[in-house]
């Protein structure tokens, strides 16, 4: 753990150093994000105009639920974003010259890649939830703390989806497509969800502990919401170690069908 | 000397299904996969001495690659046993990759829109090194792989040749005892290859360092390794010094001459024309018997050649041949 924490910064900074050398890549896909981003906004804002809440769900909760999906997806792909291709990394076979070396192969994972594009997810998500999601200072804490849970929980899912790589060729879009999915349910308000489509959102698609319940403890600040939160984090990060593990091990066996 | 690997009946098999043909046989194949299993590594035994250069050759799927990933720690193996420095290299994979280098030719350890200068300091924080010792050892490598103008020029704008040299003082930066090259030369122009295997030799020879290498091209074999192993469907066909391997085996080339004319009769002895098109002839020259300055003199005398080409023989030749020689089929 101490080698993972000891080198981890390192790499992310190269990976958004790499990220930074063709500036005008790097400033369209942070521009073209920024604008989808206000598009979808403005839909919202649209409709906010005419009704004044969705199933409980006002303005400001929108704004905060949205500010934290974006920010969450943002910081993902900024200094973790090696988790948005990691299915297409372990099929090429490229995790192997990682197994040669002597820190864990996950963290080498997540941080081989910056992502242009998040940088306009974080900034238009900070945005948000400073200026629209009506929080005071005093719950700066509270709020980190909620968005690092959820943040846990998002790259976790994101990253079991990707390992399911170990055992499938095609995982490689279906993990992609499941972790828009996970985005997509992150950012409708909860009332939305009830019966099996809530038992998705809490389990499967994480989306409930990804934002939902940040929300909810933002809101209502209690010890039994900040231990939901807290409790998913851990147990969504230790699923995820377990099945990456597994898979490691398959890998490792010579059973996931690589093209390298 | 002391073996640096000990490999004992190590082998790998490998399981996949197979697929079946049309719609009928693809909707039955995914509820009940017809699974197959080949053996990519059947059983090889070896030892490697400290400071021996050793090449494992054989054609494409013989298993080269297969043993090289076992002896990293990268595959675990189906069966049988291997000690790399006292490791189990699957079992103990981090303690080990402090000890050894790798380069796996067609993969890299480098940031590629970065200055190599990065990666490598990225790489000594990767191996935990101490920054003096470190930057000594990099100023070293640095001077003798003359890679002083390439440092600070980001890795995706290098030419193969040049990426490879970075890649290989990658794999150096930690000072391993053991090096692992699976196919270095892969891709790379006659000039780089030569500068690869030059640098390869000398700072082996100098370090004392033992370098196991995998490759299809027969020349890495002869210069750089003072022994080879030669792997055939999974099995050693042959394990021998390269001297007596050169005499028997890599004692061959092939000249290729396009002419004016349909046909090029040359005599001399130790020739071999192979088929061909018209205006093309193929050589193949035993060059104990014949030299290839000979062949090229002779046939220049003979007027009208337009072009002229000469290589090795293909590695699926050379080793179908020790095939051959060595188990009388």
């Amino acid at each position: 753990m101490g080698g993972v924490l000891s080198t981890y910064p390192l790499q992310a900074a190269a990976a958004i150093r790499a990220s930074l050398a063709d500036r005008t890549n790097f400033l369209l896909q942070m521009g073209g994000m920024a604008v989808n981003n206000g598009f979808f906004l403005a839909l919202w804002v649209l409709f906010f105009a005419g009704f004044r809440s969705v199933g409980g769900w006002g303005a400001a909760d929108m704004a905060l639920l949205l500010g934290l999906i974006m920010t969450i997806v943002g910081i993902s792909g900024v200094a973790f974003g090696g988790y948005r291709d990691m299915a297409g990394t372990i099929l090429s076979g490229e995790i192997d010259a990682l197994l040669t070396q002597p820190k864990p192969v996950l963290g080498r994972l997540l941080s081989r890649d910056s992502l242009p594009s998040a940088w306009g997810d974080l900034v238009v998500g900070l945005v948000i939830l400073v200026g629209f999601g009506r929080l005071s200072w005093v719950q700066a804490p509270l709020a980190l703390g909620a968005l690092a849970c959820g943040l846990v929980v998002y790259l976790s899912a994101a990253t079991a989806f990707a390992s399911l790589a170990f055992w499938a060729r095609g995982a490689r879009s279906f993990a992609r497509d499941l972790t828009d999915f996970l985005i997509l349910f992150s950012s409708y308000p909860g009332s939305i969800f009830s019966g099996a489509s809530k038992l998705v959102v809490y389990t499967l698609m994480p989306a409930g502990f990804i934002v939902l319940a940040p929300v909810r403890l933002l809101r209502a600040p209690g010890l039994g919401a900040a231990g939901v939160v807290v409790g998913a984090a851990v147990v969504y990060a230790l699923i995820t170690l377990a099945v990456f593990q597994l898979g490691l091990a398959r890998y490792r066996r010579g059973l996931t069908p690589t093209s390298g | 000397m002391s073996a640096v690997i000990t490999v004992q009946t190590l082998t790998k098999q490998y399981r996949y299904a197979r697929r079946r043909t049309g719609a009928l046989g693809a909707i039955t194949g995914a509820f009940a996969p017809d699974f197959q299993t080949i053996e990519a590594v059947a059983g090889v035994s070896f030892e490697i001495a400290a400071g021996e250069r050793v090449a494992i050759i054989g054609p494409n799927g013989a298993g080269k690659s297969t043993t090289l990933k076992m002896l990293s720690g990268v595959l675990e193996p189906s069966s049988g046993q291997a000690r790399v420095f006292g490791l189990v290299p699957w079992r103990e994979r981090r303690a080990l990759a402090y000890r050894i280098g790798v380069v796996f030719g067609q993969r890299s350890q480098l940031w590629g829109e970065l200055p190599a200068r990065d990666s490598f300091a990225l790489l000594r924080r990767i191996y935990d090194q101490d920054e003096t010792a470190f930057a000594a050892r990099l100023g070293r490598l640095v001077e003798q792989f003359g890679l002083g103008e390439l440092l600070d020029q980001p890795v995706s704008r290098m030419s193969l040749g040049q990426r490879m040299r970075c890649e290989i003082t990658a794999s150096l930066l930690h000072g391993p005892d053991l090096l692992f090259l699976d196919e270095p030369t892969i891709g790379l122009d006659i000039t780089a290859k030569a500068a690869i295997r030059d640098f390869i030799t000398e700072h082996a020879r100098g370090q004392g360092q033992t370098v196991v290498l995998t490759s299809h091209d027969t020349r890495d074999i002869e210069l750089v390794c003072d022994r080879v192993i030669v792997i055939n469907q999974g099995r050693i066909v042959v394990d021998q010094p390269t001297d007596q391997l050169r005499r028997q085996f890599l004692a061959r080339k092939r000249v290729t001459l396009q002419s004016a004319a349909p046909r090029i009769t040359l005599d001399l002895p130790g020739l071999t024309v192979l088929p061909s098109q018209p205006h093309t002839s193929v050589l193949d020259v035993d060059t104990r018997l014949v030299r290839v300055e000979q062949v090229i003199a002779a046939a220049l005398a003979g007027g009208g050649i337009e072009d002229i080409t000469i290589e090795d023989p293909p590695m699926e030749e050379v080793v179908r041949e020790i095939y051959l020689a060595t188990t009388g089929a």
